[in-house]
C-alpha cells in the first residue's frame, strides 16, 4: 500500500473504496489513548465532512506530529469540490510535496485540473518526483479519468513549472463544470497553510482571507447537514467556542482542551448520554465530534423572543410603466403559482401585499373565503397603516382569499395611467407592517421612485461613463436607503428587490437596500411579459426565491485562534459590532469573505477558525450552524504559497475591487487588483527563483490560473474600462460579485465555453450523473470557426454562436438527435449551477446585430477587446512589472 | 488689554474643544469593545460633529477680528480640513462603514484631541504674557 517514499504517519493506514473510488485513509487520534474506545475513521459518508479523514499529502519527517487526521487535499481541489469534494481541509499535516504532476500538458491539464494538487516543492526533496508507484491516492481521480503517465522523472521539476506561463505557452483552462456533480463545500481560504508570522504572511503578499458559504442549497441526494437535537452544547469557557472535531480529551474524558485558547473545560455531564436511545452512548458518535458542519437546536438562552414565523410582504409597483411591460401580471402569476412552495410548515406563515403607484394601496384579506377589500392611502409624507389587522394575514388561513386576490391584481389596474412611484413610503409602510416580527420585503419595481421618502433623480449621464466620473454613479444618491437598511436591520426586516425598467433605475442606490439587510438584488433590464423568456426567467427566479427557505433573525460571528483578529467582511449584511455580522434573512448560496489577520505569532501546530451562525428556521426552530475549520501552519514561505487557492483569492479579490470602487473609484478599483496580483508574483519571484534573471512568469502550479481569473476580474461588467456600460448595469454587477459564491462567481468572470457542433458523440446524452457536457474550451476566439455552433456561458447568461435566428430566445426542440443534444446540453447548463439564477439563452449571429455579438465575444476573456488586453498582453505587462521590478 | 481677556476665553473655549474630543476618543473605544452598538453610536457622535466643527471655527474667527494673526493661522489648517470634510459630506459618521473606517476616525480624533490639548498651553501662554504686558 504505502510505498516507501511516502510513508504513511504511524498508526494509519489506506484502503482502497471502490465506491468512491478513492483511498480511504483510518488513523486514530494520537492523543486519544483513554477509555472512549477507537474514534470512527473509517467509512466516512460523503457529505458533509468528517473530521477524521483523508490525507492525500502527507508530513514530511520533519514536520511537527499531526494531532487530528491528516488532511483532504486542501487547496484549490477541495474548494471546487473534485477529489474528496465533501471534505474541508482538515488540519494537522502540512502539504508537502508528494504529488507527482509537477508538469501539465495542455490537453490533460484539463482532466485534471482539480485533481492537481498544488505541489510547491521544497527545494532539496526531489526525491518525490518522477517515479510515483502510486500516484492514485495521492490525487484519487474524482471522477474515473486516468492518471495520465507523468513518468518523465522531472529533475528539474521547478524550472518546468515556469515553463507554462511563458508567453504563447499553453493556455490553460479552467474547468468549471466538475462542481456539479458533488455538493459544494461551503468554506475555503485563500491559504490553507497559515504563516505562523504577520512578517511572514507580508511577505508572501497573499492576503489572507475566508470565503464562507454557510447556508449551502441541497439537491437531491445531498446530505442534510448533521442536527444534533439534544441540546447539550460545549462551549469554551473563555472563548465561547463550541465543541468541535479539533479539540482534545484530557483527564481521562472528562475534560477537554480548547483548540482555540488551550483552556481546559468541563465535559458536559449528558455528553455520553445518547438521548434518542436513553441509554449511555458513545460520545465519539456525536456529530460534532466527528462533522465540520454541524447544526445545533439551540434553548432558550439563545433566544431574545420566541422564534418568528417567516413573514412575506410583497410591494408591487402598479404604475403604468409596470403594468405595461407586464411585470404585474406576470408576478402575480408567479406568486399565485408558488404559494405552495413558500415555506409553511407549522402554518405560521404571514403573507400582506401591498402596491403602489404615487399612493399606497392596502388590501385587507378576511380569513375564509372572503373578498379583499383595498385601502387607499394618499398620504405619502406620513405613512400610516390604515387597519390594525387584516393587512398582515396567515398565510394558511386566507389562502383561498389571497388566491381571489392575486388574480384580481392586474386587472383592478390594467387602465392605470399614473406615472411615478412613491417606493420609499411603500418601503416604510412595509416596513410599519411587520415591525414588531421582522421577515422578509420583496419590492418589485419597474420605475424609478420619485415621490416621497427615498426619491431618486435620473442622474444617469452617457457621457460621463468611461471617464473617472463614473464612479460617482455606482455611489448611493440618496442617504434614505442606508438609514433605513440600518432600522431595518434592528427589526429583522431583510429586503430584497426586484428590478424591471427599460429606462434607468439607479441600481447602485437601490441595491443599497439589500445588501446592508442580507436581501439580494434581482434586475431584468428592459422586461417585457411580451417575450416569452423574460417571463419564464423572472417567474422561474422568482420561484426559487420564494421556495428558499430562509433563515431569519441570524448572527454570525467567527472565531480564531489565538493571534488571528477578523479585520474586514465583505458581503450583504450589517456589521453589528466588530465580529458580529446581522443578516435579518439569510438566503441560500450567499457568500461572505473575511480577512483575516494575524496579529501575533502563532505558535500552535495549527489554527481553527469556526463559523457560527445562530438563527431561526422558517420553520420556527432557534437554530446554530456551526462550522469549523482547521488550518495548519508553517513557517516556510513555499508552503504558504503551495497553499494558496486561487478560487478562494478571486473571490476575495471580487470583493475588494467592489469595495475600492465604493470608497475611491474604478480606475482605482482595477489598479489595486492588478497591483495585489504583481506583488504576489514578485514576492514569489523574489523567494522562491533567488529573485535572478528569468524569462519567464513563475508562480506555483495551484496559482496557475490565477492570472487568467484576475484577467476575467478585470474585464468583467462590473469593473472594466469601458464608456459603454451602464452605470445599473454595472452596480448589478458589482452586487453580483460581492454576493455570489464561488462556485458561481468563478463562471461569472471566466465564463465556459463550449464546442457543439463537433462535440463528442456521449456529449448531450445521459451519462452516469446526468447529462454528459462536452469538453471545455479556452475563452478565446482562435477556437471559433466558420459555421460552428458553440456555448459560452457565464452563470448568468447563456451565448449561442449560431446562423439561424438572433436575439433572444427559446431553443426550438427539433426532431434531429443533434438539436436534442444541444438541449440537453443547456438543460444542463441551467441546472447545474446551483442558486435561483435562470441564464437567458442569447443566439448570436456571425452577422447579426452587432451589439449582442460583441456582448457575446466580450465574454472570450483571453481575446483583447475594445481596448482591454489579450490574455498574452496581460502576462507579458505582468511580467514587465515583475522584472522590472 | 483686550488680548488678556480674549485669550482667556481662548484658553477656555479651547478647554471645552478638548473635552469634546475626548467624548469621541472614549465613544470610539466604547465600539470596540462592544459597550454601544454602530447604530447608537452614530447618532450620538452625528449630533455633536457641527457643533465641534463651529466650535473650534470661532476661534479663527475672533483672532481674525482682533488681529491677532499667529493664532489665526495656527487655526487655519485645522478649520481648512474640517470645511473640506464639510464640503465633500464627509463629516457625518455612517453606521454601516463605521468598521471599516473606525481606524481612520480613531486617528483624526486623537490628532484634533493632541491639537486641542497644544492650543489649550499656547492660548495660556499667549494670555500670561498679554496680562504681563498690560500690567507693564
Amino acid at each position: 500500500m504505502a510505498s516507501p517514499s511516502q510513508q504513511l504517519p504511524p498508526g494509519w493506514d489506506a484502503q482502497w473504496d471502490p465506491t468512491n473510488n478513492r483511498y480511504i485513509f483510518t488513523g486514530e487520534l494520537l492523543q486519544l489513548h483513554d477509555t472512549m474506545g477507537p474514534p470512527v475513521a473509517a467509512g466516512v459518508p460523503p457529505g458533509w465532512a468528517t473530521a477524521l479523514c483523508f490525507p492525500t499529502t502527507f508530513p514530511p519527517p520533519c514536520q511537527t506530529p499531526p494531532i487530528c487526521c491528516g488532511q483532504t487535499q486542501a487547496y484549490y481541489g477541495a474548494a471546487e469540490g473534485a477529489l474528496d469534494p465533501n471534505y474541508p481541509p482538515v488540519a494537522g499535516l502540512a502539504p508537502q510535496p508528494a504529488a507527482p504532476n509537477q508538469l501539465f500538458t495542455p490537453g490533460l491539464a484539463a482532466e485534471n485540473q482539480f485533481a492537481t494538487q498544488q505541489t510547491q516543492p521544497a527545494p532539496g526533496q526531489p526525491q518525490y518526483y518522477g517515479h510515483q508507484p502510486e500516484p492514485e491516492y495521492i490525487n484519487a481521480p474524482g471522477y474515473g479519468q486516468p492518471q495520465p503517465a507523468y513518468g518523465q522523472g522531472p529533475v528539474d521539476a521547478l524550472a518546468n513549472q515556469f515553463g507554462h506561463m511563458q508567453m504563447g505557452g499553453s493556455k490553460p483552462m479552467l474547468h468549471t463544470t466538475n462542481l456539479l456533480t458533488d455538493p459544494p463545500i461551503p468554506q475555503a481560504f485563500t491559504l490553507n497553510a497559515i504563516p505562523t508570522t504577520s512578517s511572514l504572511l507580508a511577505k508572501s503578499k497573499v492576503p489572507l482571507a475566508l470565503v464562507i458559504t454557510p447556508y449551502r442549497s441541497l439537491k437531491e441526494g445531498d446530505e442534510p447537514v448533521p442536527l444534533i437535537t439534544d441540546a447539550v452544547i460545549a462551549r469554551c469557557r473563555r472563548c465561547r467556542t463550541y465543541i468541535n472535531p479539533y479539540v482534545t480529551f484530557i483527564d481521562g474524558g472528562n475534560r477537554w482542551r480548547c483548540c482555540m485558547c488551550s483552556m481546559s473545560n468541563e465535559v458536559p455531564q449528558l455528553f455520553d448520554w445518547d438521548q434518542v436511545r436513553n441509554q449511555p452512548g458513545d460520545r465519539w458518535s456525536r456529530a460534532e465530534l466527528n462533522y465540520a458542519v454541524v447544526e445545533f437546536v439551540a434553548p432558550t438562552e439563545y433566544m431574545v423572543r420566541p422564534p418568528q414565523p417567516a413573514v412575506y410582504i410583497f410591494l408591487i409597483d402598479v404604475s403604468h410603466a409596470a403594468i405595461q411591460s407586464g411585470m404585474v401580471a406576470t408576478a402575480t402569476r408567479a406568486l399565485l403559482e408558488n404559494l405552495d412552495r413558500i415555506p409553511d410548515e407549522e402554518q405560521r406563515t404571514k403573507v400582506a401585499i401591498v402596491c403602489y403607484d404615487v399612493s399606497l394601496y392596502f388590501f385587507s384579506i378576511p380569513p375564509g373565503e372572503g373578498d379583499a377589500s383595498m385601502l387607499v392611502v394618499s398620504d405619502v409624507d406620513d405613512v400610516f397603516l390604515p387597519k390594525p389587522n387584516d393587512l398582515l394575514i396567515n398565510l394558511a388561513e386566507c389562502r383561498k382569499s389571497l388566491e381571489n386576490l392575486l388574480g384580481r391584481i392586474n386587472d383592478m389596474f390594467r387602465e392605470n395611467t399614473i406615472v411615478g412611484s412613491a417606493m420609499g413610503p411603500a418601503l416604510q409602510a412595509g416596513f410599519k407592517l411587520m415591525n414588531p416580527i421582522g421577515g422578509k420585503i420583496m419590492v418589485l419595481s419597474a420605475t424609478l421612485p420619485s415621490i416621497g421618502a427615498g426619491a431618486l433623480k435620473n442622474r444617469d449621464d452617457t457621457k460621463i461613463l468611461g471617464t473617472s466620473k463614473e464612479s460617482g454613479l455606482l455611489q448611493a444618491a440618496s442617504p434614505f436607503y442606508k438609514t433605513f437598511a440600518i432600522e431595518c436591520s434592528r427589526a429583522q426586516v431583510s429586503v430584497d428587490m426586484f428590478l424591471f425598467s427599460a429606462a434607468y433605475t439607479d441600481v447602485a442606490s437601490l441595491a443599497c437596500l439589500p445588501h446592508y439587510t442580507s436581501g439580494q438584488t434581482y434586475y431584468y433590464p428592459a422586461f417585457n411579459a411580451a417575450r416569452a423568456e423574460d417571463a419564464l426567467k423572472f417567474a422561474r427566479e422568482f420561484g426559487e426565491v420564494l421556495a428558499m427557505p430562509i433563515m431569519l433573525e441570524a448572527v454570525m460571528r467567527v472565531r480564531a485562534s489565538r493571534g488571528l483578529r477578523m479585520s474586514s467582511f465583505h458581503g450583504n449584511f450589517f456589521v453589528r459590532s466588530t465580529d458580529l455580522l446581522a443578516m435579518p434573512a439569510v438566503p441560500q448560496d450567499q457568500s461572505y469573505a473575511i480577512e483575516v489577520q494575524i496579529e501575533e505569532t502563532i505558535t500552535s501546530p495549527f489554527v481553527v477558525l469556526q463559523t457560527a451562525v445562530l438563527h431561526t428556521t422558517c420553520y420556527g426552530e432557534r437554530r446554530i450552524r456551526v462550522i469549523t475549520l482547521a488550518l495548519p501552519t508553517t513557517t516556510s514561505l513555499s508552503e504558504v504559497f503551495a497553499s494558496a487557492d486561487e478560487v478562494a483569492l478571486a473571490t476575495l479579490f471580487a470583493n475588494k475591487a467592489v469595495e475600492r470602487t465604493l470608497t475611491h473609484k474604478l480606475e482605482d478599483a482595477r489598479d489595486f487588483v492588478f497591483q495585489r496580483l504583481v506583488d504576489i508574483l514578485i514576492a514569489y519571484k523574489t523567494s522562491m527563483t533567488g529573485g535572478g534573471a528569468s524569462a519567464g512568469l513563475a508562480i506555483s502550479e495551484n496559482m496557475k490560473m490565477l492570472p487568467a481569473l484576475v484577467l476575467g476580474l478585470l474585464k468583467n461588467v462590473g469593473i472594466r474600462q469601458s464608456a459603454q456600460i451602464p452605470s445599473d448595469i454595472r452596480a448589478y454587477s458589482q452586487a453580483l460579485l460581492t454576493s455570489l459564491p464561488s462556485q458561481l462567481l468563478i463562471p461569472y468572470i471566466y465564463p465556459s465555453f463550449y464546442s457543439l457542433h463537433n462535440m463528442p458523440p456521449e456529449a448531450g446524452s445521459i451519462g452516469e450523473k446526468g447529462v454528459i457536457l462536452p469538453p471545455a474550451l479556452p475563452l478565446t476566439s482562435e477556437k471559433l470557426e466558420r459555421h460552428g455552433l458553440f456555448l459560452i456561458e457565464d452563470g448568468q447568461t447563456i451565448f449561442l454562436f449560431d446562423v439561424l435566428r438572433g436575439g433572444k430566445t427559446t431553443l426550438p426542440i427539433l426532431d434531429n438527435p443533434f438539436s436534442q443534444r444541444v438541449n440537453a446540453v443547456i438543460q444542463k447548463i441551467r441546472e447545474m449551477r446551483r442558486g435561483v439564477y435562470y441564464p437567458h439563452l442569447y443566439i448570436v449571429k456571425e452577422d447579426g446585430e452587432q451589439a449582442l455579438r460583441l456582448w457575446a465575444l466580450s465574454a472570450l476573456i483571453q481575446d483583447r477587446s475594445d481596448g482591454l488586453p489579450s490574455y498574452q498582453m496581460f502576462i507579458s505587462s505582468l511580467k514587465e512589472k515583475v522584472i522590472t521590478t | 488689554m483686550g488680548a488678556g481677556w480674549l485669550f482667556l476665553f481662548a484658553v477656555l473655549w479651547s478647554a471645552v474643544l478638548l473635552f469634546g474630543m475626548v467624548f469621541f476618543v472614549i465613544m470610539f473605544s466604547d465600539l470596540e469593545s462592544d459597550y454601544i452598538n454602530p447604530i447608537d453610536l452614530c447618532n450620538k457622535l452625528n449630533q455633536f460633529v457641527i457643533p465641534e466643527y463651529a466650535a473650534h471655527a470661532l476661534l479663527p474667527l475672533l483672532f481674525l477680528i482682533s488681529g491677532q494673526w499667529t493664532a489665526l493661522l495656527f487655526n487655519i489648517p485645522l478649520l481648512a480640513y474640517n470645511i473640506n470634510k464639510v464640503i465633500k459630506k464627509n463629516h457625518m459618521y455612517d453606521a454601516t462603514e463605521i468598521f471599516r473606517t473606525l481606524g481612520g476616525h480613531q486617528k483624526e480624533s486623537y490628532f484634533k484631541l493632541g491639537f486641542y490639548l497644544l492650543s489649550f498651553f499656547y492660548y495660556l501662554y499667549r494670555m500670561i504674557v498679554a496680562l504681563i504686558a498690560e500690567n507693564e
